[in-house]
């Protein structure tokens, strides 16, 4: 197992060179630079004054030295400054020489993403688990029909209609919920005890959001997955020698049906850091969605490849945990892996 | 320390309010309002978007300013002369001017700040008109004065738009990676007090301010990108202000008179216009009369009505109407299907095949119309799709991302015809974007515009310094250039402003220079103030 996980970590060096060559050069690709921006189709900005940015900013050699010179800094993980914000860290913060701190977008956008995108896993599970299971053990009647088209429903429903009529229904009609924003004005006046119900009644949309559509489709797997482990031999047997219903369900069923579920959550850990640029942009969250969107399309390449590594990395550890869990969870993967 | 109440709850008890009362004139209170992006930073010659002026005009000041009737005053500048020889131009500054951490404000600034926007190292994209000066000098600490090799007279436009920044506390900083552009000094109504990154901006009055003091004490400007969003929080009075688009002007305010009870709205002519541009390299376009034939073909009150929803004017030259670069005897192009065919038939084009497109030399009249993705240029383009496809005409429309758009399109000039839009300029200089020079890649005539008389005029324009003279070459450039149409002038757009009626003082209707003009002048009266967080 040792020598497995070794093997597998010595292998991530090469991807990750793989696909930071591979982004680079596709980001590259797209026409335009950080001087095409709208602000710079201005007769004000001269040719002359934004080819000079290009070579402030590197732009002008080619794309090969470009990415030397990225891979340079990045062999002191260094991931540079925003071409876009002024001159802000992509990654972490840095103290200037007077003593100044400035976040670093990514240490800053991260934490909102991760915050609002565990929370609508909680809720995902929490919801989507019972209703597949409660689906599967009732199939083909009321409850499960009512599940099923609930799971559809949210499914069909766009995202960002959802996200309207809720903020207007809680937040317009009813003063229940804020409607945009992560925390109110003043957040720092109140006491702790205030601020985080504040912060909580803020991510309450964006959360119930973002887990609508997942919920639909983990609780559709679960009911699959509990369907196909209930026609097995072995559920038989365990009812044929007198084992109560609840431990046939929940000591040998669910256990089973759960197991791919275990790989799922290992490649949903790059999904937790990538953010949703609509329920961000809907909010007015500050979170990584909205940062790689607004990135892509001013062409801040340091930004861009500065999430893009940090995905790389994220989606390689997470197959790495989905594969070690699998083979913790599964004594015939464990078996094989050893082999 | 106190903390009231949080915005939400104001809502309701504001419903009860009648704002229909008049107050004096008071100080107090915070205005929010809402903006799409946020700025990458304060220092404006280094920043350049829209989000970033809008903000640190509130903290900056600069030499000249446009005042409301759009005409140049002081800011800085108490007074300026321009030497006999039109080169010189010597701004005198206001006695005792201070920044707002109460050091004097001198031509030294001045100075500094006209060596930072033409540094080579200085990452601005707006360098390139003050680099024109020869010799920058301060003969006295009041004194600021500037010499060109032959007269520029765009020269004091340019001033209006360079926010002047403090020497003393950047002169040992690199521009480009100063904290200063997130922490600035400035030296106008306002300060920086707060900027939560992604959340908002919170600027309260400049006490030290020598332009005088406004009278609300907080603007707050919240980030939100989307404009639903915006008009939620509007409704639900977390905001005072933003922007609206047409729909929500025309259709959504009349139908909720719960909404006018406490917001007010303002109409404005914008700042831009939007255009057909053609290839003038491109057959058929190098021909005047199809040029000319396309133009009567538009309809463009049925566009202003139709994408504008009515909120638009029709424009007939490149100047904002109303201001005095703007040609009052120009009129757009009627719309005349009938002179369209005549005058689409005197340049050989017939249909003479039946298929109902025009022909001419065995080739169909078809081309294609490139736009950018917004919303309102696409519909401007189904629109004059139809009105093509009416005379015979077939056009296909494509959209494109805006960087894809001027790379792969617009400088190599690999188009037949675009939809685009231009701002009114405030100085009626367009030598960029008409002179037959400025064609290279990457230049602003991407349409290749090339007419000797027009770069005669442009050039004369741009050595006269006295207004009235400078009018009239300006007049004449108009007249040409609708003559000529290069362009078809679609139509510009109002702003659309609405403010919570709590906000006071706002012109209405708003001046040449729009509502904004003088927002030191609104006010807050007490009985509206929202109930705030505040700091005791």
């Amino acid at each position: 197992m040792l020598k497995y996980l070794v093997k597998r970590i010595f292998w991530m060096v090469p991807l990750l060179i793989g696909i930071s060559l591979i982004s680079f050069f596709i980001m590259h690709l797209a026409p335009g630079d950080i001087t095409t921006s709208e602000a710079s189709f201005n007769p004000k900005a001269s040719e002359e004054s934004r080819q000079k940015l290009r070579e402030l900013y590197s732009l002008d050699k080619p794309v090969i030295v470009q990415y030397g010179l990225w891979m340079k800094r990045m062999a002191t993980l260094d991931f540079g400054t925003s071409f876009a914000s002024h001159q802000r860290p992509v990654f972490w913060q840095t103290k200037d020489k007077d003593g100044n701190v400035t976040l670093g977008m990514i240490q800053e956008a991260l934490p909102i993403t991760l915050l609002i995108n565990v929370l609508s896993l909680i809720l995902i599970i929490s919801v989507a688990l019972p209703l597949g299971v409660v689906s599967a053990l009732n199939q083909n009647q009321l409850t499960d029909r009512s599940i099923t088209l609930f799971v559809f429903i949210g499914f069909a429903i766009p995202g960002f209609w959802l996200a309207l009529m809720l903020m207007y229904w809680t937040g317009v009609q009813h003063t229940w919920l804020p409607i945009s924003g992560l925390q109110s004005i003043g957040h720092e006046n109140m006491n702790w005890l205030a601020q985080i119900t504040d912060t909580l009644k803020h991510l309450a949309l964006p959360v119930f959001i973002s887990g609508i559509t997942g919920l639909a489709g983990i609780s559709l797997f679960v009911r699959n997955g509990m369907l196909e482990v209930l026609h097995q031999d072995y559920i038989t047997t365990a009812r044929s020698k007198g084992l109560s219903e609840n431990r046939v369900i929940y000591g040998h069923a669910l256990r089973n049906a759960l197991l791919p579920l275990i790989t799922i959550f290992g490649l949903s850990i790059p999904g937790l850091i990538g953010g949703s640029v609509i329920a961000e942009s809907i909010f007015a969250i500050p979170g990584m969605g909205k940062l790689f969107f607004d990135a892509v399309l001013m062409r801040d390449f340091p930004v861009i490849m500065g999430i893009l590594t940090i995905g790389a990395v994220l989606t390689l550890i997470g197959n790495l945990i989905a594969d070690i869990a699998y083979a913790w969870a599964d004594p015939r993967v464990r078996r094989g892996v050893v082999q | 320390m106190t903390a009231c109440s949080d915005s939400s709850s104001s809502s309701q008890t504001n419903n009860k309010i009648d704002y229909t009362k008049n107050y004096p004139p008071s100080n107090g209170g915070t205005l929010i309002d809402a903006m799409t992006g946020e700025p990458s930073g304060l220092i404006a010659m280094i920043a350049g978007e829209s989000a970033a002026s809008a903000i640190a005009g509130n903290i900056f000041n600069s030499l000249l300013k446009y005042d409301k009737n759009l005409e140049l005053t002081g800011e800085l500048a108490g007074s300026w002369d321009v030497s006999d020889d039109q080169k010189t131009i010597t701004f005198h500054l206001k006695p005792n001017l201070k920044w707002a951490d109460n050091q004097p404000l001198t031509s030294d600034d001045v100075l500094f700040t006209w060596q930072k926007v033409t540094d080579e190292k200085t990452r601005t994209p707006y360098g390139s008109d003050f680099k024109l000066v020869t010799k920058a000098e301060t003969p006295d600490a009041n004194t600021f004065r500037v010499t060109y090799a032959q007269p520029y007279a765009p020269a004091l436009d340019t001033w209006a738009g360079l926010h002047i920044l403090p020497k003393h506390l950047l002169k040992d900083q690199d521009i480009n990676t100063t904290a200063f552009a997130r922490n600035p000094v400035g030296s106008h109504y306002y300060k920086l007090e707060k900027w939560k990154n992604g959340q908002f901006l919170k600027l309260t009055r400049n006490e030290n301010a020598t332009q005088g003091q406004a009278k609300i004490d907080n603007l707050l400007s919240r980030i939100i990108p989307d404009k639903a969003a915006q008009f939620l929080e509007l409704s639900a009075d977390n905001i005072d202000s933003m922007g609206l688009n047409p729909i929500q002007y025309a259709r959504i305010f009349p139908a909720r008179p719960d909404l006018n009870k406490n917001i007010a709205l303002y109409k404005e002519l914008g700042n831009s216009y939007t255009y057909l541009g053609f290839n003038l390299k491109r057959k058929p376009f190098d021909d005047v009369r199809v040029r000319q034939a396309i133009n009567y073909a538009i309809n463009k009150q049925e566009i202003i009505d139709g994408v504008l929803l009515g909120l638009g004017e029709p424009v007939a030259s490149p100047y904002k109407p109303g201001t005095r670069w703007s040609n009052p005897e120009l009129k757009p192009y009627p719309y005349d299907p009938n002179k369209a065919k005549a005058l689409l038939k005197a340049a050989g084009y017939e249909d003479h095949d039946g298929d109902g497109i025009l022909d001419k030399d065995g080739k169909p009249f078809t081309f294609e119309i490139l736009t950018n993705q917004n919303k309102e240029r696409e519909m401007t383009g189904v629109l004059i799709q139809r009105r093509l496809n009416d005379i015979g005409i077939k056009a296909n429309i494509r959209v494109l991302e805006w960087a894809s758009f001027l790379g792969r399109f617009i400088k190599p000039k690999e188009f037949d015809v675009v939809v685009l839009g231009w701002s009114l300029s405030l100085d009626p200089d367009q030598y960029s974007i008409w002179h037959s020079s400025q064609q290279a890649p990457g230049q602003f005539n991407f349409i290749s515009y090339s007419n000797p008389r027009v770069d005669k005029l442009l050039e004369a324009g741009r050595l006269e310094l006295n207004p009235d003279k400078r009018m009239k070459i300006y007049h004449e450039f108009s007249k040409i250039l609708l003559e000529d149409s290069p362009i078809v002038f679609l139509s510009a757009g109002y702003g659309l402003t609405a403010i919570h009626k709590r906000v006071r003082g706002i012109s209405n209707p708003a001046p040449p220079a729009g509502i904004g003009h003088n927002t030191y002048e609104w006010y807050i009266p007490r009985a509206y103030a929202r109930n705030e967080m505040s700091e005791h």
